[in-house]
């Protein structure tokens, strides 16, 4: 813990990497188990706080928990590569064995139990990671609502957990799954999902009943929450996390 | 100068902060000039789980004076305020709310806790 005046409390873990898994070569999972015991619960949407150890100074950065609280340990997180991320570049040089140490686990965009309403997903690459969990709490639920996911990527091996997903999408008949992909460009990639959302959930008819979690990246994000707020969607019926 | 006094509602002891908002960015979290960017980068904590992303409410704090010399809450951050515990309608997120008066005088009170957290458990 920091001595700094209005340091928290906050309980710290460490973790030691049990396993890693490459999904693509810019993709990869970490599956992580508590060192000391002690083990964190969390709801499905969460994030812990990784501290990223760098020359000068150490920084806290968030991933998102991508396996299911049912699961126990080891709990897996996801991460790719971005231009200057210094916490993933980090996390890339990590080994099999390695320790890490995190605060949390944190978070508002969480799911605990599904609506009675139709519930809509919209995921894009590794922003599937904190909708993943919701998925299988809410598909667990029983009786559980219509449930629909939405899975956009810029290439098929960034869809990632896919063959779990279209399992699941064979044995829930409520839960039907639908994936983009596009590979002209971020800004390409969320005019699909844009007019997809516009498509199917605005323009099909006067339903506004539903209940959607958006995860993604950029500023896509905040035009798919306005054009379904702007739609009639109620405010609290959106629900999203911007990466 | 603009200035930042300090309370915490878990009793630590209150701290002051004088800078010039034109000199921001004091770190690399959360939006330049921010009352979390002005407080980090004057080794004083507050936390903010999620890198300053505007993506938690860890660093949930309730203005007492000043809320008009801040900049305006954007519908994200209202969102997030939704779930923040001890909401207050002077509440702000400090990776978000930036000091834009060069000569203002805030006050803020840092809660003692979040919903953003579930409690570890031993027993399972």
């Amino acid at each position: 813990m920091s001595g700094e005046p209005g340091a928290g409390r906050r309980p710290s873990y460490q973790a030691r990497i049990e396993r890693i898994l490459d999904h693509a070569q810019d993709t990869r999972s970490l599956f992580l188990r508590i060192v000391d015991g002690a083990r964190p619960r969390w709801t499905p949407g969460m994030f812990i706080s990784i501290s990223i150890p760098l020359a000068d100074e150490t920084r806290v950065r968030p991933y998102t928990i991508a396996s299911s609280p049912e699961d126990g340990e080891p709990f897996e997180i996801v991460f790719n590569r971005v231009t200057g991320g210094a916490g993933v570049a980090w996390l890339f040089e990590r080994k099999a064995e390695d320790e890490i140490n995190f605060t949390g686990p944190f978070g508002a965009f969480t799911l605990e139990r599904a609506p009675e309403r139709e519930l809509v997903f919209i995921a894009e690459g590794t922003a599937i990671a904190p909708i993943r969990p919701m998925l299988r709490r809410v598909l667990e639920q029983k009786p559980g609502p219509p449930v629909r996911l939405l899975y956009a990527a810029d290439r098929a091996d960034h869809l990632l957990f896919r063959n779990e997903i279209e399992r699941w999408a064979m044995t829930h008949p409520q839960f039907q799954f639908e994936t983009i992909i596009a590979d002209a460009g971020h800004e390409a990639l969320y005019a699909r999902i844009i007019a997809e959302v516009k498509r199917r959930w605005v323009a099909a008819d006067g339903d506004r009943t539903r209940h959607f979690y958006v995860c993604g990246v950029g500023a896509g994000v905040l035009r798919i929450r306005d054009v379904l707020r702007g739609a009639g969607y109620e405010r609290r019926a959106v629900r999203y996390e911007q990466w | 100068m603009a200035r930042i006094r300090i309370l915490f509602e878990s009793g630590e002891p209150k701290q002051i902060v004088e800078f010039n908002p034109a000199d921001a960015p004091f770190q690399h979290d959360g939006q330049s000039g921010s009352i979390l960017d002005v407080l980090l980068g004057h080794h004083i904590h507050l936390e903010h789980a999620c890198g300053g992303n505007c993506a938690c409410t860890t660093c949930h704090v309730i203005v007492k004076q000043g809320y008009d010399k801040l900049s305006e809450a954007s519908e994200q951050e209202e969102d997030l305020l939704d779930r923040a515990p001890g909401l207050t309608p002077t509440s702000r997120l400090g990776c978000q709310a930036v000091v834009e008066d060069a000569d203002a005088e805030i006050v803020i009170l840092v809660p003692r806790y979040t919903i953003n957290q579930v409690s570890e458990s031993r027993d399972e």
